[in-house]
């Protein structure tokens, strides 16, 4: 971990690092569980094992689906689509962002307005609608899904980073490096990168959480990833099956949208707390 | 100077308007395989060569690109959005159909979350650090990070199936042939629940950019000095800070709006509310690809739209966009 800035007054920082630690927790015992799905998991997620819709029970904790594949392996099976795509389409995502932010914030000039006038129509456009329109067009698969959500999560972080790449530029010792004679590449890479980097990093978990949701939101429209078993498409069944008129929706609906809900949280508090200990414009 | 600033924008949402229509005219164009496919259904490829090949000509797709393009943007401007695969009718007449819906939704939800979202963010702000504030921090997260399209499930299994208050699906009682005050009470009665639903993930985005930014505004040294006047805590909070602080909200309401309408559409599809969120997901399922540029279309001139009204409501509430700039 970063250490903390000596400016940070210690009752803010205790409270930071609670909802770092609780985000992180979360985070972990999800990768544990994707790491060891096979051994977690009571069945294969794939396999009828039972009778279609069946209710909870002591062979089926979750009950079945509507083909009658066990829903709870089902879901710890999930763990590891929701966050290898979100974390996928997350490092696609701020990569541009990176790269867009700090070439307009270095560059300047007609290049910096350029990219953010760019920013500027990918933040306006009504983003699912477009996701909608790009994934029926490219198909419903697992890069296509990491691709549709790359290319338009990437705008915010590259108007963080850009505002990040200024402000460290018109730092006294940025100045004073180049009056010393630096050039424009070695204040670039020794003073403004590392600055940024760390950002990044918030940023990317920040993302990751953005990302997940709206895989979610694409696989329960049916424009996920076919053959992958999401949390998103389970909701989809659920709904196509209409689950949620029967009892059924307590252990078909509830339990996938608590653990996306989870996920998000827990990249989210995480982000939150990097980016307030990171960004210089939150720190109070 | 108020026209610089509106000029400003003006080239900004052309741009986007733009894009939008370039990517219209160019996704079925770059995708493998003929464009007929996309353009016209696919029983294109059921058809013989000369009536493929008649066909290719009556869409100009023989044409050069650039006279497709110009041809594309005149039959866009004569509001000309191509024909639906599935339902033979011109594009433009199922969305003008279906945009009321989705603006009554969208709209509501929209005022409902504001106003909720500046007075509970507001009493956050004021009560910064104490339990009521942490409180409704987590809430905010919690609902941030909880999927819509989820949330408007759990309503239906709990409201609508369970306890039978409200209905399952749809904008009003089919059939029931209702008029006059009957007609809006079903209306609002089918309203309620994705109106709830979309209101609720919107409230915390509002909530949190309302308590930032009115965090920021106390530190500054004009409510000190009112502070040290003497002037009384309420006042500073309503007179001082709170006008100040609803700028930047009015700002950010703005760049959410392309959110809330993203929300707008699982919610419709979820409720099978009959606005474009649900035609979009329909054009999905029916590989109806005119339909779906249509829809995508119109939902961005919306949001531009919403935008424009934004701005030009903006000069009115800051002064400082009127004089100087």
């Amino acid at each position: 971990m970063t250490p903390l800035p000596a400016r940070t007054p210690p009752c803010r920082r205790i409270r930071l690092g609670a909802v770092g630690a609780l985000g992180l927790g979360l985070l972990t015992l999800l990768v544990l569980v994707g790491t060891f799905a096979p051994w977690v998991a009571p069945y294969d997620p794939e396999e009828t094992t039972g009778a279609p819709f069946e209710a909870p029970s002591r062979t089926h904790l979750l009950g079945t689906n509507d083909v009658g594949q066990d829903l709870l392996s089902e879901l710890i099976y999930g763990v590891r689509i929701s966050l290898t795509i979100g974390f996928l389409a997350a490092v696609m995502a701020i990569t541009i962002g990176t790269l867009v932010g700090v070439v307009a914030g270095s560059a300047g000039g007609w290049v910096d307005a350029a990219l953010m006038r760019a920013v500027d129509i990918v933040l306006v456009v009504p983003f699912l609608p477009l996701m909608i329109l790009l994934a029926a067009y490219l198909g419903p698969s697992f890069w296509n899904v990491i691709l549709v959500i790359g290319v338009l999560v990437w705008a915010r972080p590259a108007r963080v980073i850009r505002a990040q790449v200024l402000s460290l530029k018109s730092l006294d010792f940025v100045e004073a490096a180049r009056v010393l004679g630096a050039s424009p590449g070695r204040i670039l890479r020794r003073h403004v990168l590392p600055g940024v980097l760390s950002l990044s990093l918030a940023q990317f978990i920040l993302a990751a959480s953005n990302a997940i949701l709206i895989e979610a939101s694409l696989s329960f429209l049916g424009l996920g990833d076919p053959t992958a078993k999401s949390w998103g498409s389970t909701l989809y069944y659920a709904q196509v099956r209409s689950a949620f008129l029967s009892g059924a929706w307590r252990w078909w609906v509830l339990p996938p949208g608590l653990l996306i809900t989870t996920a998000v949280l827990g990249f989210a508090f995480t982000g939150v707390a990097l980016e307030e200990t990171l960004n210089p414009r939150l720190r109070r | 100077m108020l026209w610089r600033f509106l000029a400003g924008k003006g080239v900004q949402y052309a741009l986007v308007l733009l894009f939008a229509v370039t990517l219209n005219f160019a996704l079925p164009r770059l995708m493998p395989g003929s464009p007929l496919v996309f353009l016209a259904g696919e029983d294109t490829g059921f058809m013989t060569p000369a009536q493929r090949a008649q066909l290719y000509r009556a869409f100009g797709l023989d044409q050069p690109l650039w006279r497709q393009y110009a041809f594309y943007l005149a039959n866009l401007t004569r509001g000309d959005l191509g024909h639906s695969f599935q339902q033979g009718r011109p594009v433009g007449e199922i969305i003008l159909g279906r945009l009321g819906w989705t603006v009554l939704l969208v709209g509501g939800s929209l005022l409902l979350a504001t106003l909720l979202g500046v007075v509970w963010g507001t009493l956050a702000a004021w009560r910064r650090g104490r339990p009521l504030d942490l409180v409704s921090l987590a809430g905010a997260m919690l609902f941030e990070s909880t999927p819509s399209f989820w949330l408007g499930m759990i309503f239906i299994a709990v409201f609508a199936a369970g306890a039978r208050w409200f209905p399952v699906f749809g904008a009003m009682t089919p059939g029931a042939g209702l008029r006059g005050v009957a007609h809006g009470l079903d209306v609002a009665w089918h309203l309620v629940l994705p109106m709830a639903t979309l209101t609720l993930i919107t409230v915390p985005t509002i909530f949190l950019i309302m308590r930032a930014s009115l965090l920021g505004v106390l530190g500054e040294p004009f409510i000190t000095s009112a502070r040290a006047k003497g002037v009384a805590e309420r006042r500073i909070m309503f007179h001082h800070a709170l006008r100040n602080a609803l700028l930047p909200v009015s700002t950010v309401f703005m760049l959410s709006l392309g959110y809330i309408v993203s929300g707008a559409t699982v919610i419709e599809t979820v409720f099978s509310y009959p606005g474009l969120g649900r035609l979009l997901f329909e054009a999905v399922l029916a590989r109806d690809y005119p339909v779906l540029q249509g829809a995508f279309f119109i939902v961005t001139v919306s949001v531009i739209v919403a935008n424009i009204a934004a701005d030009l409501v903006y000069p009115l509430i800051d002064p400082r966009v009127r004089r100087a700039r």
